[in-house]
């Protein structure tokens, strides 16, 4: 299921090439082979963006699809279908290509020459960590829209979607079992306890106005951060180079999520119904006070009674969507957004220069044009 | 929150006595009771099981007082157990020999789970309260003390008692979500917990429990538990599928039926019995052993189980009587019935559509001997397991063991 849009084609033939784990959002996981001298811009839903994949130039490499559709075939045709719904509704990989990057990032520096089943199986997981919680999320926020689709349990209902959601658990947890190294394993569990906890945290504060910013850090975090740190880190530790460089690829993937979770919330508030794929402010209406209106409450008592009311009366969403528009809380989450981005920036300065890291930095970059 | 009922004071003055820990099913969670001793005054308790006695004897060791907020004394191997006139097994005589460590359980799993949240706390609360027997954790801590006496070891590990609330959480999350999936409204005589508190906070308490355990078994730091668990982790889930699939199809054989009783149900205990002997270090043979004791008696207790939704009634199961059925999940019974009786296929083909038409299907399993060849396939499997203690010393626990398999088949007598 290969549709990839290619523009621009350019031909490149720096010293280290690679091929990205890029996808189009249209199709599933992809199997990108390599042809000498392509250099390959892949346009991205999000407004062209585009990334930039290099072509690998050691031999025949390929980055291998991450195969997790293959589990579910021979399990049940209603499971597939759930599956298809959710993998093919423009997931950008990101998790997984983040692996790719710092493993490679991370290779280069102990002399690997090639990644091993090991970094290409914890991307899997973490693919596969990732779309779970996404499917049990919509179950919990009852959520009917997801990049423009219908979610899965709107579609086949909640039971499909609360065991569909614990199979790619299940499986995931499996092999991560399998890959028998006690340190990613402890790390992996630790990210899903953390989505769970999070998962709560949020549940329990909903319109609570009085939530801090610290607070929404945190559940930003859990729900968001530890899955991308842990994503990072677990690819250093598969490359085998030492623990502060590891412990570094966790602050960038730490903070890089943090940043990124802080765009996707500021995003929910200027971005149309259309672009974002599911309906905006959704996250204000359901009572899940994120950054820009933290530092809104900040300003604007009324915006407090309004959150207060829980938007009983007709308009008063939108005037509190107007009034965090107006009082500089957008500003202020960009500015935090930005704050996060240098710090994962920081914390990349402990790898050589190479395409990798100047793509773990673009990755950094592109997550803040997205609310340029 | 004690309710016990005193039947049948019976005096007995063996060796060491013990004070037996009781449970009744309309006790609220600190249903372990301690009976406190009262020299010479034995308690017998009435459990839910239709009135099993449950034969207490009183601590003869020294000055010791059970008390309820106490940990108990560890009562020393039991040299022989004799409990005068024959009564049926109870599972408390059962697990008194364990009683204490799973007083502990039961107070780390409340800290555990509810330390989060209120909501949390209270879906735990319904669910962990609701009766269940605790005999996985049982069956944990069983074995880990019969193979733990085989190696040398005088007490239980940490470990052994991590595993222990590891599975519990497990078996626990699957019961939350499996409700949710069956859409189940009662369980164990109770609302379940997406009946009271919706279908929300059924998935994340099931995800959250799932979450934990799988943090504490990654914490253990063993690789071979960690693989073994998460095995059957991901077998619940393909039981799910496999039972979810094949709801009304007639064509369901045994092979698959006890395939997907292997993943819901025999699974998981046979890694809590494998998992336990590996704690305790023994060989691998040992551990393989545990593992067919385990696996032979989830599947006995499966289909023990599933007898039982034919021959109990609504009120002695907790749930709806014959809901396997109703919602198209053909067990044991079915399949032997099916075999004699071409009717049972037309009514089950229909789905029930037809009032009456469930009832007429139970008679059907009762009269042509459905049970009774569901009752030999239990007795069948409860034997391998039997035999897998064999490689066991003799002691109490691996007595409990046996009487475990034998406390199983007694509820279908």
């Amino acid at each position: 299921m290969l549709s990839m849009t290619s523009h621009n084609l350019e031909f490149g033939r720096s010293g280290l090439d690679f091929v990205a784990c890029g996808c189009s959002s249209n199709a599933s996981y992809l199997v990108r082979n390599s042809s000498k001298g392509v250099l390959r811009r892949v346009k991205y839903e999000f407004g062209a963006r585009k990334w930039l994949c290099f072509r690998r130039d050691f031999g025949s490499c390929r980055v291998v699809s991450t195969k997790t559709p293959e589990a579910f075939v021979n399990e049940n045709p209603v499971l597939m279908s759930a599956a298809e719904q959710i993998f093919s509704a423009g997931g950008k990989r990101m998790r997984p290509a983040l692996v790719f990057l710092v493993s490679r990032a991370t290779a280069e520096f102990v002399g690997l020459k090639e990644l091993t089943k090991e970094h290409r199986r914890l991307a899997e997981i973490i693919e596969m960590i990732h779309t779970a919680s996404l499917i049990h999320d919509d179950v919990l926020d009852e959520s009917d829209m997801r990049r423009g689709q219908e979610t899965v349990h709107q579609l086949y209902g909640t039971r499909v979607a609360v065991l569909a959601g614990d199979f790619m658990f299940a499986q995931s947890s499996w092999y991560l079992a399998n890959l028998e190294n006690l340190e990613v394993i402890k790390l992996i569990s630790q990210v899903i306890k953390d989505f769970a906890s999070g998962e709560i945290k949020q549940a329990s504060s909903l319109f609570d106005c009085d939530v801090e910013l610290d607070e929404y850090l945190i559940k930003s975090y859990y729900k968001t951060a530890s899955l991308i740190a842990a994503s990072t880190k677990g690819a250093a530790i598969f490359s085998g180079v030492d623990s502060d460089v590891c412990e570094h690829m966790y602050q960038y993937g730490k903070n890089l999520g943090l940043s990124f979770q802080v765009v996707d919330d500021i995003l929910d508030f200027t971005q149309s119904a259309e672009q974002l794929g599911k309906p905006a402010g959704s996250d204000l209406s359901k009572g899940n006070l994120t950054a820009p209106v933290i530092f809104a409450l900040e300003k604007v008592p009324r915006l407090r009674d309004i959150i207060e009311s829980e938007f009983c009366e007709t308009g008063s969403l939108d005037e509190a969507i107007e009034l965090v528009k107006s009082c500089g809380g957008i500003e202020r989450a960009q500015n935090l957004a930005k704050e996060k981005a240098d710090l994962a920036i920081k914390s990349l300065q402990c790898l050589p220069q190479s395409a990798f890291r100047l793509a773990l930095e673009g990755m950094v970059k592109y997550n803040l044009e997205r609310i340029d | 929150m004690m309710s016990m009922k005193c039947q049948n004071l019976d005096f007995s003055r063996l060796g060491p006595d013990f004070a037996a820990f009781g449970f009744s099913y309309n006790a609220s969670f600190d249903r372990y009771m301690i009976g406190k001793r009262c020299n010479g005054v034995p308690r017998a308790v009435q459990n839910g099981y239709g009135a099993q006695r449950l034969f207490c004897f009183r601590q003869d060791i020294g000055a010791t007082e059970a008390s309820i907020e106490g940990v108990a004394p560890i009562p020393a191997p039991l040299e022989e157990v004799k409990t005068g006139s024959r009564s049926p097994i109870s599972l408390v005589n059962l697990f008194e020999l364990v009683a204490d460590d799973l007083i502990i359980l039961n107070n780390n799993l409340q800290s555990i789970v509810g330390a989060d949240n209120p909501v949390l706390m209270s879906a735990a609360e319904q669910i962990f309260s609701a009766g269940g027997k605790r005999m996985r954790p049982a069956l944990v801590f069983l074995v880990s003390r019969a193979t733990a006496e085989f190696v040398g070891l005088k007490d239980l590990t940490k470990e052994h008692r991590r595993l222990g609330e590891i599975i519990e959480m497990i078996h626990t999350a699957s019961l939350i979500h499996d409700d949710v999936l069956d859409e189940s409204d009662m369980r164990r005589g109770k609302e379940t917990v997406h009946q009271l508190y919706g279908t929300r906070a059924a998935v994340l308490a099931g995800d959250f429990m799932f979450a934990q355990s799988s943090w504490y078994l990654a914490n253990l730091e063993n690789l071979e538990v960690i693989k073994l668990i998460s095995q059957v982790i991901k077998d619940f889930a393909s039981g799910e599928i496999k039972q979810a699939s094949s709801l009304f199809n007639c064509d369901v054989g045994l092979d698959e039926y006890l395939t997907k009783s292997y993943y819901k149900t025999a699974s998981l205990i046979a890694a809590s019995t494998k998992g336990a002997s590996i704690f305790s270090g023994v060989n691998s043979d040992t551990s393989e052993h545990m593992y067919q004791y385990g696996k032979n008696l989830g599947l006995s207790f499966q289909v023990v189980d599933d007898i039982l939704d034919f021959t109990q009634s609504t009120e002695q199961l907790g749930k709806p009587a014959g809901s396997d059925l109703a919602k198209g999940n053909l067990t044991a019974p079915v399949i032997f019935a099916l075999d004699k009786e071409p009717k049972l296929r037309n009514i089950i083909d229909s789905e029930f559509c037809e009032s009456g038409s469930l009832d007429e299907a139970i008679e059907l399993v009762k009269r042509c001997g459905g049970i009774e060849k569901a009752q030999a396939l239990a007795k069948e499997k409860a034997d391998l397991a039997i035999q897998s203690l064999q490689c066991l010393p003799s002691s109490s626990f691996r007595l409990a063991l046996e009487e475990m398999v034998q406390y199983n088949l007694e509820r279908i007598e």
